[in-house]
């Protein structure tokens, strides 16, 4: 390809700067999605009505005593400080990866890009988006579950808001990564239930890991989201079984990511 | 009369304005599969260009290359003066674009469609003057998802023309459309070009590119076949006029005399000539000057559409 040699005219309209204008735009989009997402009832289902509703059935049947198998902390406690863990993840399996794969089979995606929006303001608002409704869905479950059964107050409140950041860059990247590698809505919506519902049972949403067998806690210690749910547990609470190793979700982000590029480089040939 | 020039050996109509799109031997295979082998063409400024073609013949690949949302392997492409793999999103901000294989959210609707693509753009056009003119603004508060294929189209438009580009990349347009709403589209693309904005026109339709089209590219199984205004390619390829009338006692042999006649054939009363050129007049002029003036004298002129049937069943693959 030669560089550009035609005496074209740019235009003279003076335009925003790059940046301004990108910002603008991934606000525009994420507003947008924000309103189409208001409309579909199914994702406040997935994001916000399962995890409540697990959440609420287990704290109630475990009750808000401390009890030794729960690292000495109330079950309730226990599992609503974890559920912030689960909300994350069915934002990284199912919602984000729906969304993406959905819009590019559709082909929602290529008309936005036909447009002059790059990968980069989508991914913006992909980051933006699931920020707000995890953050949302978080508070909302958090605030239903306290006014049912109550709730401590965090040990370490930095340390939560530290662990929560980690674990949505976390869950977004993997939701991304799936999104770009499922081609189409119906296959990210079947593969994502798939992964979530042995990841949320065995990952810090399910039994506690004192009662699991030694087989299940191997498998429990290789998900990211049990070490996500654990970091969670251990700054809300000051204790926890669960294992707790930043590095390792943010390993499998990065490994996410770097899928997701090559993905789109490839598809972009 | 610009030149036309037809394969073996494609050349390409040069321009008459300044070239905003200059593609040079372009190839693009996928895995092992060719789809555009050496593709040659240029488009000026202000033109009502027409990329024909049969399904499969390269023409969306061509175009996704030209917008930057596809790599090319080989060749050489400047579009409004910059290379789109380069450019990318610089460019697709200045061009409008409505794509065959595009779609939106089922619950988004036309305003909310409108106003959203407008809000990427720094000057876009008033939103009521482009609803009203793709006949929108009944529709504004309809969901995408319970649009028609017709009322789809012509959204899709409508998004393409919202930043005010100077080049604007039409696919299939008229694909869903009714009759009337095709005319009305038609009309709407002579306005646009009309403005000064440089239209492609990407279509299967050789009527629609005929009616439309200042200038022509024929692909055919990725190569170039044809390039040049309709009525050249229709004029190069050779397409005989056949001229027809019924006369018992003319005497046909003057007739084989008249410039342009190629066959002159009589079957009992009828009479039917064959030519190149205005043949039509010679033989009325002939005709009038024996005083035999056939009342049911009539012409079939060669169409593009038989000239682009004879360029894409006889070209090798």
């Amino acid at each position: 390809m030669t560089a550009p040699t035609y005496p074209v005219a740019l235009p003279t309209t003076p335009t925003p700067s790059a940046l301004r204008a990108g910002l603008r735009t991934v606000l525009h989009l994420t507003a947008n999605e924000l309103r189409l997402f208001r409309r579909e009832p199914v994702v406040a289902v997935s994001l916000i009505g399962f995890p409540l509703a697990t959440v609420l059935v287990l704290a109630g049947v475990f009750g808000d005593t401390p009890d030794p198998e729960f690292g000495g902390v109330s079950p309730s406690d226990h599992y609503l400080a974890g559920y912030i863990g689960v909300v994350l993840a069915s934002l990284a399996l199912i919602t984000i990866p729906v969304h993406l794969a959905g819009n590019r089979e559709l082909g929602v995606v290529r008309r936005f890009r036909a447009s002059g929006v790059g990968a980069g303001a989508l991914i913006a608002t992909e980051i933006l988006l699931g920020a707000v409704l995890a953050t949302v869905a978080v508070a909302v479950v958090l605030a239903t579950g306290a006014a049912v059964y109550g709730l401590a107050m965090p040990v370490d409140p930095l340390g939560v808001l530290g662990w929560y950041l980690a674990a949505l860059a976390c869950c977004i990247a993997i939701g991304v990564a799936l999104g770009s590698l499922l081609s189409t809505g119906r296959a990210a919506n079947a593969l994502g239930n798939l992964i979530f519902v042995p990841m949320f049972l065995l990952g810090g949403g399910g039994p506690p890991r004192d009662v699991m067998p030694a087989g299940m806690q191997s498998v429990a210690d290789v998900l990211p989201l049990t070490h996500l749910i654990g970091g969670l547990r251990q700054s809300w609470l000051g204790t926890t079984d669960d294992p707790h190793a930043l590095w390792y979700p943010l390993a499998v982000a990065a490994v996410a990511v770097l899928l997701a590029v090559r993905t789109e480089r490839r598809r972009a040939g | 009369m610009p030149t036309t020039t037809l394969s073996p050996s494609p050349g390409r109509l040069e321009p008459r304005s300044r070239p905003v799109i200059e593609v040079r031997d372009l190839h693009k295979r996928y895995g092992e599969t060719p789809v555009l082998h050496g593709v040659s063409f240029a488009v000026g400024e202000g033109e009502l260009f027409g990329l024909l073609g049969t399904n499969g013949a390269g023409k969306t690949t061509t175009v996704e290359i030209l917008q930057g949302l596809r790599r090319a392997d080989g060749g050489i492409v400047e579009v409004l003066g910059l290379d789109p793999a380069v450019a990318g999103d610089r460019l697709r901000r200045r061009i409008g674009a409505q794509l065959q294989d595009a779609a939106l959210s089922d619950r988004i609707r036309v305003g909310e469609a409108l106003r959203l693509f407008a809000s990427l753009h720094p000057t876009p056009r008033p939103l009521d003057e482009l609803a009203e003119e793709w006949q929108l603004d009944g529709l504004l508060r309809r969901p995408f998802g319970a649009l028609s294929g017709g009322e789809r189209q012509r959204l899709f438009v409508a998004l393409a023309l919202v930043g005010r580009p100077t080049l604007v990349f039409l696919d299939e347009l008229t694909q869903n459309l009714d009759p009337v709403g095709r005319r009305h589209t038609w009309d709407v693309v002579r306005r646009i070009r009309d403005g000064g904005t440089t239209v492609v026109l990407v279509t299967h339709d050789v009527e629609e590119a005929e009616r439309l089209c200042d200038h022509i590219v024929v692909l055919d199984r990725g190569r170039v076949v044809a390039d040049g205004t309709p009525a050249s390619i229709v004029e190069a390829l050779g397409g005989a006029t056949t001229v027809t009338f019924t006369d018992p006692d003319l005497d046909v042999r003057p007739l084989r005399d008249l410039p342009g006649v190629d066959r002159v054939d009589r079957h009992g009363a009828a009479v039917r000539i064959s030519g190149t050129g205005p043949v039509l007049a010679h033989v009325g002029a002939h005709l009038v000057a024996c005083d035999r003036p056939a009342l049911d004298l009539h012409a079939q002129f060669p169409s593009l559409e038989d000239s682009f049937v004879a360029l894409t069943q006889e070209q090798p693959a």
